[in-house]
């Protein structure tokens, strides 16, 4: 059987916590009392810091990773369509504001640029500008539609080969992205800037706060805050819903899922295109805060470790999936390279452990996977789905053929 | 027709004066070599109840899974109230009106009894993406009455209460039969199909099965479509028997007609189910 | 009126739909598969007046095609008995490729080892690349695949996808970031033959001398050999394998065994003849093969060997005519796309899965 945990065995610990998690679980005013305190001590975290200090800075990117993680939570933990190719709605979103936010399509509209609803720093410059919130509208649409293309092609899959066929789509779009530079687009123009980057990108001018900048972090952090709030209101409200409801049944039996009224194609394709918004948003958001879109950014591993934070924190559970996506985000952009990147060389050994991060990612996933498949906060079905073997693989399209 | 014109009783007559709510002509189905259903031509009275029976592996649940579009016919057309769905999408022949439960039960494992139920209204809902996430009025509302609705019908099924919101795996072999039952009521079907409904249950409750389809055909204006081994809920409850043997349809009338009727007695010959056809006698 | 007309238009349409679509599954991906040689076959003929650009480039497609059929038969022989897509395929792969040449150095070959000395050094090197391949596939199996036997598909994929990359990560750590050039042994690029203007090398020769007898072998096995007949019977039906008295875990290791064996080869022959090995290698080569295998008929050992050869062929071309090979990846999961939606089944896979 996959789980050899033992049962019976009494772990105060373990059962602390099952009680804590019962307990908010049956009061909701108690939950919802815990969800303010939280959001307010969120809110108020980055007063405590230097407005450009390092720390903030990680908060902002973990932030935007909470916002990526949930949106392929929709995908993989909701609908239960592992898609591995996630990074490519990370690029096509971070591509959208390096078109729509930047000097690159310089020769448009004579050199004079196009712009919409900008404020007075991007509205001087060659190029197309468009309104911060703009940028994330046009994002999603892009995104969603992408989710869809790709998305169609695998729906008559099974799940290894949507495994497999999203991560081929995730390196064709990475393939297009560093070669970008040779498809033109007419005039000087071309379809990206390759590894040199799409650089720089417009910050966010928006009415009623302070000026985005290197120097202060803080409205960054609070548009990544808004953004995280709205992904998990959705993710929410989504899981508890009509949709929520045909999710779930697909994953565990889809035939009966079918027979019973729900429509595959559909409900897969909204799955897909809900999930690839959210990246769409987060990459439009995390371009224009590191200020360039790379094509070296978006790399089948980054897929990967937005899997791991979903992984690490419990499918499907959407608290443990921003656990997941925090405590990831910053092993990667805090403890690995500047806690322990010294601790090969106390022991006396000779390597650089940055190197080694996704090793470590690899390794979690195996022993998550072997050990607690359920993550650190369980969703309740997906727990007894994967350690009791409860569903069935089976795909209608085969039994169809 | 390869089928031997079974005399006709005013009652049962599949003939086209009837009103068919379903007709399936020349049906096929081949897996590779085999030919599991042989050009069957069926036709259900709108409101009666009507069986299929036959020995294991005789395409029953395969002619099902035809009509339900979870297989594609390789030859015939189906037509369900006057609508043609011939290798219609399953979903599809769902919302049209037909459900169905499965031989092997087959719920949602991790929901409840009432989730389950709900999901059946699937096809009736409305709410879509937008509905899912700003929850505006009318989805509200949409909520709460597919709720109801799915308390009630477990409850119209006899699911005790107390259960409606247990885990659908931990629930007892009867009533996740009776979950499933609800489940496709919910879906507010004009045709019902159960697959082997009686499997696994005594005497007792067999009975008490038969009784509840005649309710819900005189009560929920359904017609119901029975495949079904056990003989005494097959004669008892059917208006007319279709036999099937090794894929093609060998006799079809009133369950009397079947009873004598020499090749459904060879067909049966020598099994369990033989004895039990010359015990109704 | 319409009522009565429309039924008929769209019988009409969607029966032309279906012949469409019929002909398209049936000859589709071969007409995919061929477009790219006849479309530079012709090309040259019209440019050059002569066949021999495109002839060199089925030749390269061939033998390195022979690399990826050797990959492949492990994705294949694994998704036969498991279903399961051994992800870190390509880096067992890879570690082929670098035991090969942690060995051969160790054991002193070098570029002034005499023609005899390189031979044997290599044999020698060939069974315990094989070996070390084999086994860390097996460990593998044990560790990441076992204990989720029963859980959903999609764990052991992930379980599969994690050793990748810690496979990927102790190559990095063993050879370094960039790609390595090793000892070029036996002169890969220096020709054996000529024929009609198309320079056959040591290369080539290699990859299709290790290759033939290898897949022989191994064809040979599964069809005669006890283990080979449990293989098969556990791959058609685990449960009935078990009840037959087949030890079913023993045969599933021992397939993850012989494609792991065969990619240990195959990370020999890949070093000898690219010159230069690195941690990344196994990446774009596994889905390269994997590409292969779905291609040839999932399951099927011709079929990957087909496949191989096919996928060779296509990415020599993309790499010795588009963008200097910057596009091949892109075409080759292309490929991979087109394959898995209109022909899942691959070449010589049987025309449709029954599911219970
Ligand atoms: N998906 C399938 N693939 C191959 N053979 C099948 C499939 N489904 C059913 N069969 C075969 O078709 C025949 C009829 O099966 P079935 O319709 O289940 O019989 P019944 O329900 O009357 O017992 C059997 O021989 C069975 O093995
Ligand atoms: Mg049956």
């Amino acid at each position: 059987m996959a789980t050899a945990r033992p049962v019976g065995a009494r772990n105060p610990v373990a059962e602390t916590t099952h009680a804590i998690r019962e307990r908010i679980r049956s009061d909701r005013r108690l939950a919802w009392a815990l969800a303010l305190v939280v959001l307010v001590l969120v809110i108020l975290l980055p007063y405590a810091f230097d407005p450009a200090s390092p720390f903030v800075d990680h908060c902002v990117t973990a932030l935007a990773y909470v916002v990526m993680a949930l949106g392929l939570n929709i995908v993989v933990g909701f609908a239960g369509l592992l898609d591995l190719g996630y990074v490519a709605f990370f690029a096509i979103g971070a591509y959208t504001a390096g078109w729509f936010a930047s000097a690159f399509f310089a020769t448009v509209n004579g050199g004079k640029g196009i712009h919409i609803l900008t404020g007075t720093l991007a509205g001087a410059q060659p190029g197309i500008h468009l309104n911060f919130i703009l940028v994330l509208i046009v994002a999603v649409i892009l995104t969603a539609i992408a989710g869809i293309l790709i998305g169609l092609p695998t729906l008559r899959l099974r799940g290894d080969y949507i495994a497999i066929v999203t991560l081929a789509f995730g390196e064709i779009v990475r393939v297009v992205a560093v070669n970008g530079q040779s498809i033109h687009l007419g005039g000087t123009n071309t379809l990206t800037a390759g590894r040199q980057g799409i650089t720089p990108i417009d910050s966010p001018e928006l009415p009623g706060m302070s000026a985005f900048s290197p120097l202060d972090l803080r409205p960054w952090y609070f548009t990544a805050l808004v953004l995280v709030l709205i992904v998990v209101f959705v993710n929410f409200r989504l899981r508890d819903s009509r949709l929520g409801r045909a999710w779930i049944a697909i994953r565990e039996d889809e035939i009966a899922a079918a027979s019973m009224g729900v429509p595959l194609v559909k409900t897969k394709l909204m799955a897909y295109a809900t999930g690839a918004g959210f990246g769409g948003i987060a990459g439009a958001f995390l371009a224009s805060y590191l200020n360039t879109v790379n094509a070296d950014q978006f790399e089948f591993s980054f897929s990967i470790f937005v899997l791991a934070m979903i992984i690490l924190g419990g499918i499907g559970n959407i608290v443990g999936v921003m656990v997941g996506a925090i405590v990831l985000s910053f092993v990667n952009v805090w403890l690995i390279p500047d806690v322990l990147h010294d601790v090969p060389s106390k022991l006396g050994l000779n390597f650089d452990l940055t190197e080694l991060s996704f090793g470590i990612f690899g390794f979690l996933l195996v022993i998550m996977m072997v050990l607690r498949p359920e993550g650190l906060i369980p969703e309740r079905r997906r727990q007894i789905e994967l350690t009791e073997g409860v569903g069935t693989d089976e795909a209608l399209f085969e039994v169809r053929s | 027709m390869s089928t031997e014109p079974v005399p006709a009783a005013s009652a049962s007559d599949p003939g086209d004066a009837v009103d068919a709510i379903l007709s399936a002509t020349g049906v096929s189905k081949i897996f590779g070599g085999l030919v599991a259903v042989d050009s069957v031509d069926f036709k259900i009275p709108r409101g009666a109840i009507v069986s299929i029976i036959g020995p294991n592996g005789a395409g029953k649940t395969t002619f099902f899974n035809m009509l339900t579009g979870l297989y594609k016919s390789d030859r015939g057309r189906v037509e369900f109230d006057g609508v043609n769905i011939t290798n219609e999408r399953p979903d599809i022949i769902t919302k049209l009106g037909v459900a169905r439960t499965f031989q092997n039960i087959r719920l949602f494992g991790t929901m409840s009894a009432l989730e389950n139920v709900m999901v059946g209204q699937h096809a009736r809902m409305r709410s879509g993406l937008f509905g899912s996430i700003f929850r505006p009025p009318w989805t509200r509302r949409e909520e709460v009455d597919v709720r109801e609705k799915a308390e009630e019908t477990l409850k119209y099924v006899g699911l005790r209460p107390a259960l409606m919101h247990q885990m659908s795996v931990n629930l007892s072999y009867g009533d996740q039969r009776r979950i499933e039952i609800a489940r496709a009521l919910a879906s507010e079907p004009k045709l019902l199909l159960l697959d082997e409904p009686t499997a696994g249950m005594n005497p007792e409750e067999s009975a008490r099965l038969t009784a509840f389809m005649r309710k819900l055909r005189d009560e929920r204006a359904l017609t119901i479509l029975l495949i079904e081994h056990d003989m005494k809920v097959v004669m008892g409850v059917s208006e007319q028997i279709t036999v099937l043997d090794h894929g093609e349809k060998i006799a079809e009338g009133s369950p009397q007609e079947v009873r004598h009727n020499e090749r459904v007695v060879e067909a049966y010959l020598g099994s369990r189910e033989a004895r039990a056809v010359q015990a109704e006698d | 009126m319409e009522a009565a007309a429309l039924p008929v238009r769209r019988a009409l349409r969607s029966s032309v739909g279906t012949a469409i679509r019929k002909f398209l599954n049936r000859y589709g991906l071969i007409i995919a598969l061929l477009a790219l040689p006849v479309y530079f076959g012709i090309h040259d003929l019209v440019n050059q007046h002569s066949l021999t650009h495109i002839f060199e480039n089925l030749k390269d497609g061939v033998s390195n095609g022979a690399i990826w059929a050797l990959v492949a038969i492990g994705y294949t022989l694994v998704y036969g008995i498991v279903e399961l897509i051994n992800f870190a395929h390509g880096e067992v792969f890879m570690i082929g490729s670098f035991v090969s040449f942690s060995v051969w150095s160790t054991i002193g070959l070098t570029l002034t080892t005499g023609a005899l000395g390189v031979v044997f050094g290599l044999i020698v090197t060939l069974f315990v690349a094989m070996i070390a391949s084999g086994s860390m596939n097996v460990l593998i199996e044990r560790v990441a695949y076992k204990p989720l036997r029963n859980a959903p598909k999609l764990a052991p994929l992930i379980t599969a996808v994690g050793f990748s990359f810690i496979l990927q990560n102790v190559g990095l750590e063993w050879y370094g970031g960039s790609q390595k050039g090793v000892d070029d042994l036996i002169r890969a690029q220096t020709d054996f033959f000529t024929i009609g203007g198309v320079h056959i090398t040591h290369a080539d020769v290699l990859a299709v001398a290790v290759t033939t007898p290898l897949v022989l072998l191994l064809a040979w096995f599964i069809t005669k050999s006890r283990l080979g007949k449990a293989m098969r019977a556990t791959a058609q039906d685990p449960e009935a394998a078990r009840l037959m008295g087949i030890n079913v875990d023993t045969t599933i290791s021992a397939t993850f065994l012989i494609g792991g064996l065969m990619a240990g080869a195959a990370g020999l022959i890949y070093a000898l003849y690219q010159t230069t090995i690195w941690f990344f290698q196994g990446f774009q080569a596994g889905l390269i093969a994997f590409t292969a295998a779905v291609m040839g008929g999932i399951g099927n050992i011709w079929g990957a060997v087909l496949g191989g050869v096919i996928i060779g062929c296509i990415q020599q071309i993309a790499d010795d005519r588009m963008g200097g090979g910057t596009w091949t990846a892109a075409i080759v999961f292309a490929y991979l796309v087109l394959i898995m939606v209109f022909r899942p089944q691959g070449l010589l896979g049987e025309e449709t899965r029954e599911a219970g």
